[in-house]
Formats: structure tokens, C-alpha cells, sequence
């Protein structure tokens, strides 16, 4: 039986009138790669948003690692071991691909005066270094990040996450917008990462053909609420699911 | 090639006052004293992103510091410099912590109207400024030798910006110069990545004042007067002025606009009424038309005139 990493317990989260999730648990087993899916607006963003603290849930637990952190701020995560992508792009735009990592280990270039006073931290910056080769990115090195095309600026924010050495990965939606090619690239290198690093991940898509070929585990949100949860063999099977996704004809088809 | 620029340019600031007449000296000295100012609206401006109008404050902080550390306590230079920015920094902080709740046009809002309070406290309290007589400044003390010309002030002041300067590089290249960066493209990508956006607001903040407190002290070297006119919005604005000239978020464009603008304000001193408007008329162009700088700007269109 492995450790479960992250416990989400009976969280629901209220925006006025609008319950976005309702009564909503996920257990993530350390060393698993486990997708969240769902319709758009089905309050996958938004766990997400809880889990790594920029939402405050309106009730309901969320424990990493053994450790509550429901109430822990957001800039304490990347020192739980916790990083995210973000679905709609966050980088830091005017600075390079490279300062743009570097910032992503800014808790590991902590400790004394003189080590926070470097431009480059050489305990640091190896493994900076090898986040940025392991993701393609080492021809783009000095680039602004606004001068990217998209699939690397996707890339970018998927190395600035690994930077933290996280022990958690949350990535919402890394396929969005990614060619064939470049999605099963990003698919082997997830799954080297759980494999040989032992990294474990949260993950938010909607190409299928990712999901079905990466998971461990799937669950499965509607209008705030799970309504499936299983390998990806049984989601696909689950009558609930393909009726969420394809409406309740095709599910009785 | 930049390095015999450099080794070039510092070769002239050194014999500078040795070939120039005492006048061209004063000027040197109120350059370098606008480059530091520029310097700390870089690091919260160019650097962190957060619009602080509040730097004549700081310099009035700075300036008046240093005056009653030479009359009152007879400090020496070193003491009296260090504690004109480390006051000038402690009253940021202060205000940093209000302030820094807000962000864009409000912060800039906010640091306006203490800067305007400031001012009226120069303005009052007579016993430290001298209020609207102004203050005489009573010359400075190094190693003993008393400082009383521009001649005598110039390698002081010269010193004290080089280290500045080199402050600013260093403090850029650190990790909490990447963390200003960091705050200034993104905010909530800055916390994901554990960093503290409130305390690194905080510490630019706090930085920028001591730069303007470390000015303010530079300006007591050489000056003998004071009046808490010259340490209004109209200031601030000169300085703003410079760095977005200069091409905000560049170190060496502060620098740059700090001795270009400097030297144009310095030829406008005999219209001081409209000397407002000007800048602010400038500011607009450049806003509108040269948004990375006056220095980017000429670079792209010689590359342009090069390539045509
Ligand atoms: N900050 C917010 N304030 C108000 N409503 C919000 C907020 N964030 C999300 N919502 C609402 O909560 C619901 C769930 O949104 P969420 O972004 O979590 O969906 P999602 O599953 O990520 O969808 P998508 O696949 O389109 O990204 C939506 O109805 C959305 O409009
Ligand atoms: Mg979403």
C-alpha cells in the first residue's frame, strides 16, 4: 500500500451563490500520477487553486504529507514541496528563460548573506541546469519568455514547477495547446519524473489521449461534485462519465 | 571595449575637478546626487514594479539627518551618511506597511500625499528645518579636515556614488533581485514559487528610501542651504522624469537619465514655474512614444538606420 501524499477531506468552495465545489475528497498516493478531469467549469482549477492556497475553501480539509496546511499560505508551498502550473500562463514575461527557473528555486537560494548575495548559486544552479535540459529548453536559455512560442512558454512554466524540487506537481491543463509531437514529449518526461525521481503528480487535462496513456488513477468532477473515480479503463467504461462529457443520449446509445 | 568606456569614464571623473572651473564641480556633485535618487526609483520602480511618488520625502529625510547629525550630534561622515538612509529607510518601512496594501494608482496616490504631508512638516517643525527660512547647512567633517567647497565634496561624493552603483548591481543580481523581478511579472506566480510578495514590496520599498536618504546625505556634503520648496512633487517628478527616460527597469538607463535630465533641469532653474510642466510633459512623450527609454529608443533606430 503506498503513502497517500495528499488528502483533499469534504472540501467545498462558495463564490456568492455559486457552490464550485461541493463536498469534494481525493486521496493522491505518493509516486502516482493522478489526473483530475471533468466539463469545463467543473471546479478542477479551483481544488487546484485551494490545494496550493490561493482559494480559501469555505469548508473542508486539505492535508499534505500528513501535515494540515487548509490554513498555510501560498508562499509556504514551494517549501511544503508543493508546485503548480498555471492554466492560463503566469511566467515572468520581460526575464529569460533562465532567470525565469532561477526564480523558481528561490527557496533553495536561502542560507547566509554572502549565498543569497549570488548571481548564481553553484549548489543551485546544477540542478537549475538540468531542469532546463531535461525540458528542451537549453537553445532558449537567454530568451524573454514573451518571445517564446507557446508550446515553450508551456514548457517554461512546467521547468520553473520542477525548480521548486517538488515533492507534489500540480499542472493544470500542461497539453492545452500542444502539438502532437510535443504532447507525447511531455508525456514521456512526466513519466520519467514519476518514475526515476519519484515525483508525484496532480494533473488537470482534457486531451484524453494524455490522460488515458499517463495515469495511474483518474477522478472525475461535475458541476463541483465527483461522480467517478478509478483506473483509466473503468472512468472510460463509467456510464456516469460519458454521459457528463457527451450528454445522456450518447450514454444510452 | 565597455571596459575601456568604463576605465575611460572613470579616468574623467577623477581629474574632473583638477581642469574645471568651481561651477562645473557643484554640477558634478548635484549629478551624482540625482544618480543615487535614480538608483532607488529604480530598484522600486524598474526593479519591483510598485509606483512609489515619495522619493523628495526620503531625500528631505536624508538631507535633514545628515544636517543634525553634523550641528546637534557632530557625527562624522561615515556615521552621519549611514544614518541619514537608515532613517530615510525605517520612516519607509513605516509607511511601506500601509502604503503597499494598495497597489498601482492607488499606492502612487497613497506615497503622493505622504510626500505632500512631508513636505508641510519640513515646513513646520522650525527647530530641525529651520521651517520656511531654511536650513544652513554646516559644513561636514571627514578624518578631522572639514568639508567647505564643491572641490573638497566632489571626491566624497564621487566615492559614495561608485559604491551605490555597485550596491545596485549587487542587490540586482541577488536573490532578492530576482525576487523584485519576480513581484514585478507576476504576482501570484511570485507565491507560487515561495516567494514572500508583501516583504519583498516591503524591502524595495525600504531599499529605494535608503537610496534617497543616502542622496539627501551627499547633498549635505556639498550644500549650505536648504529650503523644503525644493523638496516637493516637483522633485519626485524630476526623478521620475529621469528613470523613465533612462528606460524603466534599466540600470544603466537610470544612471543615464539621471546626468542627461540633471543637466536640463539644471538649465531650467531660471523658469522655475514652468519646469512642472516640462517633465510632465516629457514624461507623457516618453510614455507614449519611447516606453523602454530614451537610450533604447536611439539604439533601435540606429539599428533600423544601419540596416536601411
Ligand atoms: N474567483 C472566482 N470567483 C467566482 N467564481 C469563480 C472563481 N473561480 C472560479 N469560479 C467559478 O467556479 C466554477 C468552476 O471553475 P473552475 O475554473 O474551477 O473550472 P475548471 O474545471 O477549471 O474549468 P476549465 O476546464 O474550463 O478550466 C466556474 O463556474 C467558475 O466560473
Ligand atoms: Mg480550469
Amino acid at each position: 500500500m503506498r503513502k497517500e501524499l495528499l488528502k483533499v477531506e469534504n472540501v467545498t468552495v462558495r463564490f456568492g451563490g455559486l457552490v464550485a465545489v461541493n463536498d469534494f475528497s481525493l486521496n493522491v498516493a505518493q509516486g502516482t500520477i493522478h489526473a483530475l478531469i471533468g466539463p469545463n467549469g467543473a471546479g478542477k482549477s479551483t481544488t487546484f487553486n485551494c490545494i496550493s492556497r490561493f482559494y480559501q475553501p469555505t469548508s473542508g480539509r486539505i492535508v499534505f504529507d500528513d501535515t494540515d496546511i487548509t490554513h498555510a499560505p501560498a508562499s509556504e508551498m514551494a517549501r511544503y514541496g508543493i508546485a503548480r502550473s498555471f492554466q492560463n500562463l503566469e511566467l515572468f514575461n520581460e526575464l529569460t528563460v533562465l532567470e525565469n527557473v532561477m526564480i523558481g528555486a528561490h527557496v533553495h537560494c536561502g542560507g547566509s548573506l554572502p549565498d543569497r548575495l549570488q548571481a548564481k548559486p553553484p549548489a543551485v544552479m546544477r540542478h537549475i541546469e538540468e531542469v532546463i535540459e531535461r525540458t528542451g529548453l537549453g537553445p532558449y536559455r537567454e530568451h524573454k519568455a514573451r518571445n517564446l512560442d507557446f508550446g515553450h512558454q508551456k514548457l517554461l512554466e512546467l521547468a520553473r514547477a520542477l525548480a521548486i524540487r517538488p515533492r507534489l506537481l500540480l499542472l493544470d491543463e500542461p497539453a492545452a495547446g500542444l502539438r502532437n509531437r510535443e504532447i507525447a514529449s511531455l508525456d514521456r518526461l512526466l513519466t520519467d519524473l514519476v518514475r526515476t525521481d519519484g515525483l508525484t503528480v496532480l494533473i488537470v487535462e482534457h486531451v484524453m489521449q494524455l490522460v488515458m496513456s499517463i495515469s495511474d488513477r483518474v477522478t472525475v468532477l461535475n458541476f463541483g461534485t465527483k461522480i467517478a473515480e478509478g483506473t483509466p479503463q473503468e472512468v472510460r467504461n463509467d456510464p456516469a462519465v460519458i454521459e457528463a462529457y457527451l450528454g445522456k443520449e450518447a450514454a444510452h446509445a | 571595449m565597455r571596459i575601456l568606456g568604463l576605465l575611460a569614464a572613470m579616468a574623467g571623473l577623477i581629474v574632473l575637478p583638477l581642469i574645471s572651473s568651481g561651477y562645473v564641480v557643484y554640477l558634478a556633485n548635484l549629478l551624482l546626487t540625482f544618480t543615487v535618487l535614480c538608483l532607488g526609483m529604480h530598484i522600486v520602480i524598474g526593479e519591483a514594479g510598485q509606483f512609489s511618488l515619495a522619493q523628495a520625502a526620503f531625500y528631505g529625510i536624508g538631507i535633514y539627518t545628515s544636517g543634525l547629525a553634523n550641528t546637534a550630534f557632530g557625527w562624522p561622515l561615515p556615521l552621519s551618511v549611514l544614518a541619514s538612509g537608515l532613517v530615510a529607510a525605517l520612516v519607509g518601512l513605516c509607511i511601506g506597511t500601509l502604503a503597499l496594501r494598495m497597489r498601482d494608482i492607488y499606492l502612487a496616490l497613497a506615497t503622493f500625499a505622504f510626500g505632500e504631508a512631508m513636505q508641510w512638516v519640513f515646513l513646520s517643525w522650525t527647530p530641525v528645518t529651520g521651517g520656511p527660512n531654511g536650513l544652513r547647512i554646516p559644513p561636514a567633517s571627514l578624518l578631522g579636515f572639514e568639508i567647505v567647497n564643491d572641490r573638497q565634496a566632489y571626491p566624497v561624493v564621487l566615492a559614495i556614488t561608485i559604491l551605490m552603483i555597485w550596491a545596485t548591481v549587487v542587490i540586482a543580481r541577488s536573490r532578492l533581485g530576482r525576487a523584485f523581478r519576480a513581484v514585478r511579472e507576476s504576482e501570484v506566480a511570485a507565491l507560487a514559487m515561495g516567494v514572500s510578495v508583501q516583504t519583498t514590496k516591503l524591502a524595495a520599498f525600504a531599499l529605494s528610501a535608503f537610496f534617497a536618504g543616502v542622496a539627501g546625505a551627499m547633498f549635505a556634503i556639498y550644500s549650505t542651504y536648504i529650503h523644503p520648496d525644493s523638496l516637493g512633487f516637483q522633485t519626485t517628478i524630476l526623478v521620475l522624469t529621469m528613470v523613465v527616460v533612462g528606460g524603466l527597469g534599466s540600470f544603466s538607463g537610470a544612471i543615464g537619465g539621471a546626468i542627461v535630465f540633471g543637466l536640463i533641469s539644471e538649465l531650467l532653474r531660471q523658469a522655475p514655474s514652468y519646469q512642472e510642466i516640462i517633465y510632465g510633459l516629457i514624461l507623457i512623450v516618453f510614455m507614449m512614444f519611447a516606453p523602454r527609454g530614451l537610450f533604447a529608443f536611439i539604439g533601435d533606430n540606429l539599428k533600423r538606420f544601419a540596416r536601411a
